[in-house]
């Protein structure tokens, strides 16, 4: 069963339709690349992927579930799928640990434990050595690393990645993909929203929106390559 | 460029036989330069006539090695030190190819790109797979840094295409 399956999903907004009929999933232990001029509707894609916008018609389900019918999509949100976006969003005032923590703590989890989670995530990317550091203290890629482990802490089945690699320079992006990549293959599954060739090539899959529309994917290499 | 200064460089580290040379050569480039054993002994034999090496004896097992001279290591330096030309590099089929389906008429340009796209992207990812596979080699690890940078200069010349010819038919 795929982890994320979007059928037939089209988005308007007013009367210019951002997606028009749009159909993929992302499979367990898959990295699926989608990239496209600006406005193609890459990051349309992104947010109803995540459940954080609704499609006008079409269905999004995340492990069989149906987005449409799942009632606490907060809670989804924070349990079932991970974000990376290019402004990171890291809280200033909070450790990077405690950024970390956070999504766990909203969702009920006790202290103790949530810290015990953000250490391990933290470790998992590398970047626990800087777990009691504040984000303005930290390099553009040791943020990103954080940012990354507090998208992976918790039970994460899908990770939903927007431009991760922003303004980093290449070998950090390098080593961001290669970070995705390893989440993969322990089993998540990743959507990567860029518009960098250089780290689409790291997907298993490269899916090229244009218009609204899947123009092309390089679906036939994935199998040859098999 | 030549074999000549890329064995000259590996002897720099010390006197080294045909075959080690070989072996080095081909890691070092990531197997994107395959030599045969034949062109690592014209090349030594060209680079002794020449002075910039010299047969060092041989190890245990008889092989004759070879060593860079004081000549040798100045050459290097000066090739090290010159940087290379944008000279003669062969026209590019894919701008041809793109130039003419604009100026051809009935030529759906966009397929054309599309198309083009899709075959560089299989090959950054291919790329992509390799350098994932290298485990510690940064010289190797540099060469395939190389193609992909050329692949992905390749796909933006496209998407200006693209942008360029939407833009005039608008």
């Amino acid at each position: 069963m795929s982890v994320l399956e979007m059928r037939e999903v089209t988005r308007t907004f007013g009367d210019v339709p951002a997606l028009r009929g749009v159909t993929l999933a992302v499979g367990r232990g898959e990295l699926l690349a989608v990239m496209g001029p600006s406005g193609s509707g890459k990051s349309t894609l992104l947010n109803l992927a995540g459940g954080l916008d609704r499609p006008t018609s079409g269905s999004v389900s995340v492990e069989g579930a149906d987005l449409a019918s799942v009632r606490d999509l907060a809670a989804l949100r924070r349990g079932g799928i991970g974000y990376v976006f290019q402004d990171l969003n890291l809280i200033p005032s909070l450790t990077a640990a405690e950024n970390v923590m956070l999504p766990r703590e909203l969702d009920g989890v006790r202290a103790g434990r949530a810290r015990e989670e953000a250490e391990a995530a933290l470790r998992e990317v590398g970047a626990d050595e800087v777990a009691g550091r504040f984000p303005g203290e930290l390099s553009g890629g040791q943020r990103q690393r954080v940012a990354i482990a507090r998208a992976l802490v918790g039970e994460r089945c899908l990770l939903l990645a927007d431009e991760p690699t922003g303004a980093l320079d290449t070998a950090t992006g390098d080593d961001i993909l290669r970070l995705l990549r390893e989440r993969c293959d322990a089993g998540a599954a990743v959507l990567l929203v860029t518009h960098e060739p250089r780290y689409a090539a790291w997907a298993d899959r490269v899916v090229y929106l244009r218009d609204g529309r899947v123009a092309d994917s390089t679906a036939e290499a994935l199998e040859s390559a098999r | 460029m030549s074999i000549r200064h890329g064995l000259l460089a590996l002897l720099s580290g010390g006197p080294r036989y045909g075959y080690q040379l070989r072996v080095e050569f081909e890691a070092s480039t990531g197997a994107t330069w395959p030599l045969n054993i034949g062109q690592v002994y014209t090349t030594l034999s060209r680079l002794e006539r020449d002075g910039l090496v010299a047969p060092g004896g041989a190890d245990d097992q008889g092989r004759t090695l070879y060593a860079i001279t004081e000549a040798g290591r100045e050459e290097l330096a000066t090739w090290f030190a010159t940087p290379v030309g944008q000279t003669d590099r062969p026209r590019d089929e894919l701008v041809i190819k793109i130039a003419m389906a604009v100026a051809a008429a009935d030529v759906d340009v966009a397929g054309v790109i599309l198309a083009q796209r899709m075959a560089t992207m299989r090959t950054l990812q291919e790329l992509t797979r390799a350098k994932r596979g290298v485990a510690d080699g940064a010289a190797q690890r540099l060469v395939l840094d190389s193609m992909i940078f050329k692949a992905e200069a390749e796909q933006r010349w496209l998407d200006h295409c693209e942008a360029v010819l939407k833009e005039r038919k608008a």
